[in-house]
């Protein structure tokens, strides 16, 4: 237990062993949250570590470069998952995903904001449209609300920071530029994103088998309506 | 069958929540106190994950036109029955048929747990029976009760308990014991000893996503960076300063920095810190709050 402690407080900046510099690689965040950074290997240490089924996890949490681990209450880590922690995930194979392709009326009513991003992207409006959904996008992890996916892929030229001040109300199904993510809004609510265009699909349901209709590491491809 | 004749502040039908589904950016939710809930279902027969009513504030008027057998766990609230007769907590009550239960204000504390012998059967959503407000699912139709509201319940799986179960009390008047969060090295000195030697009022803004602090600023160098997985008791600080606790219903995933962790054996008393009340934070080993934990655990154990 005494590593683990060492291991909490010594901070996300690396250090120095002899020559090599090392990151740290996991940290406790609470008794029962491990942080583990993992760059650009996300998905892939996540999908190796949800696959080990080791009965002292109770959830996993993919995000930005990091990945939340929560143990069940009062369980403990197990010899299993503190070598696991501590492996390099580099050579491990990401799936491939489940690939998705979604319809998405484009501007007016359900993209409020298509316009402005295009001027300030350069383009005209079929230009940026053909720049959104040219490309393949991939499901980084999903937050914010039930089923909300981050899908990475957005070109540069399309990226653009939040809003200055957040819509009150954006509609279910409005697909949204926040920052270098795309993202589509589950249910209706409160939004800082930039709106560009709306999908017919449900995002999530939670009477459905697989509520959420895109998971971590499925790929996604637009065509514009 | 439960009535509603006049429903609380927020009324939810919860059980020991839906771990596991993160990754599709839902929280586990559930009892704010877990182990007040299982008391109280123990109290009535039930099993430890049969689902109650999580009561906060004020309570509401249930009427049991077959009679039942209900337990009160948490925080005492003002409690009268149409009988007249006395309303324990921490004790099986038997109400006869077409009997009424009032609940009124908290008298210390903000909440309490309700169990019914058999439970209350709404649906199963994603496993789980828990009401999740933000997004409108599970519980009953996914929202707080109202009058007129008709709960269903079920069948009890053993005898009712005779025995009075006491929670260890917990110490209120101390620190919330946190350890250090992923971004704790990014506050400057201000920042932290603004959060770990200063107290924080609780805001009225506050709710089962997450408690409002305000007080001292926590300044700290970076205002946004990578979204992170977070839990309950994650401490974030958004660019103004003024600390978030997060909930049981929080968000899975957040871009503001987290300076702490409130440890899981104090989580029960986030449950019970209502609008002005007064916190303040001490930091714990990981060791020993692991130690913490197991105990606090047994203590919900069946006996």
């Amino acid at each position: 237990m005494t590593q683990d402690f060492d291991h909490s407080f010594s901070g996300l900046s690396p250090q120095k062993t002899g020559q090599r510099t090392t990151a740290v690689i996991w940290r406790w965040v609470s008794e029962r949250g491990v942080r583990l950074e993992t760059g650009e290997a996300t998905l892939a240490r996540y999908t190796a570590l949800a696959g080990l089924e080791l009965p002292e996890i109770e959830d996993l949490i993919p995000a930005d470069g990091n990945v939340l681990l929560i143990l069940r209450r009062g369980a403990a880590m197990s010899a299993d998952l503190r070598q696991a922690l501590s492996l390099d995930a580099a050579s491990r194979p990401e799936s491939s995903g489940t690939l998705h392709q979604i319809t998405v009326e484009y501007g007016g009513a359900a993209g409020l904001d298509l316009d402005e991003l295009a001027q300030q992207a350069g383009m005209d409006r079929a230009a940026y449209i053909h720049s959104h959904s040219a490309v393949e996008y991939r499901v980084a992890f999903l937050g914010f609300q039930p089923g909300f996916p981050y899908l990475r892929g957005l070109p540069a030229a399309l990226h653009a920071p939040r809003r200055a001040s957040p819509r009150v109300r954006v509609a279910a199904g409005s697909v949204a530029i926040g920052g270098g993510y795309c993202g589509i809004y589950p249910t209706s609510g409160p939004g800082g994103w930039h709106l560009v265009g709306r999908v017919d699909v449900s995002m999530f349901d939670p009477q459905r088998a697989a509520p959420a209709l895109l998971l971590p590491g499925d790929r996604v491809r637009f065509v514009a309506a | 069958m439960i009535e509603v004749l006049r429903a609380g502040l927020c009324d939810l039908v919860m059980d020991q929540g839906r771990p596991g589904y993160g990754a599709l950016g839902v929280p586990a939710g559930g009892a704010a106190d877990p182990l007040a809930l299982a008391t109280a279902n123990r109290l009535v027969g039930n099993d430890r994950g049969a689902a109650g009513l999580e009561v906060t504030l004020t309570g509401p008027m249930l009427h049991f036109p077959a009679g039942g057998v209900v337990a009160l766990a948490g925080a005492r609230f003002s409690a009268t029955r149409s009988s007249g007769a006395a309303v324990p907590w921490n004790a099986p009550l038997a109400l006869a048929a077409g009997e009424s239960l009032m609940l009124g204000r908290a008298k210390a504390g903000c909440r309490c747990w309700l169990a019914v012998r058999g439970g209350i059967t709404v649906p199963l959503v994603m496993g789980s029976r828990s009401t999740f407000l933000p997004a409108g699912f599970g519980g009953y139709q996914g929202r707080r009760l109202q009058a007129g509201d008709r709960l269903p319940t079920g069948e009890a799986a053993a005898e009712v308990s005779g025995r009075v179960a006491e929670l260890a009390a917990r110490p209120d008047g101390m620190a919330l014991r946190v350890i250090a969060g992923p971004q704790a090295d990014q506050f400057d000195d201000a920042g932290l000893a603004a959060l770990f030697c200063t107290p924080y009022r609780v805001k009225a803004a506050s709710d089962r996503r997450g408690l409002r602090l305000q007080g001292a600023a926590a300044t700290h160098r970076r205002s946004a960076l990578p979204s992170q997985g977070v839990m309950p008791g994650a401490v974030q600080v958004p660019p103004d300063g003024q600390p978030i606790i997060l909930g049981w219903d929080g968000p899975v995933t957040g871009g503001y920095p987290v300076i702490a962790g409130v440890i899981a054996a104090d989580w029960p008393r986030l449950a019970q810190l209502q609008p002005g009340d007064t916190v303040r934070f001490a930091t714990i080993a990981v060791d020993a709050a692991q130690a913490l934990a197991v105990a606090a655990d047994s203590i919900g154990e069946w006996g």
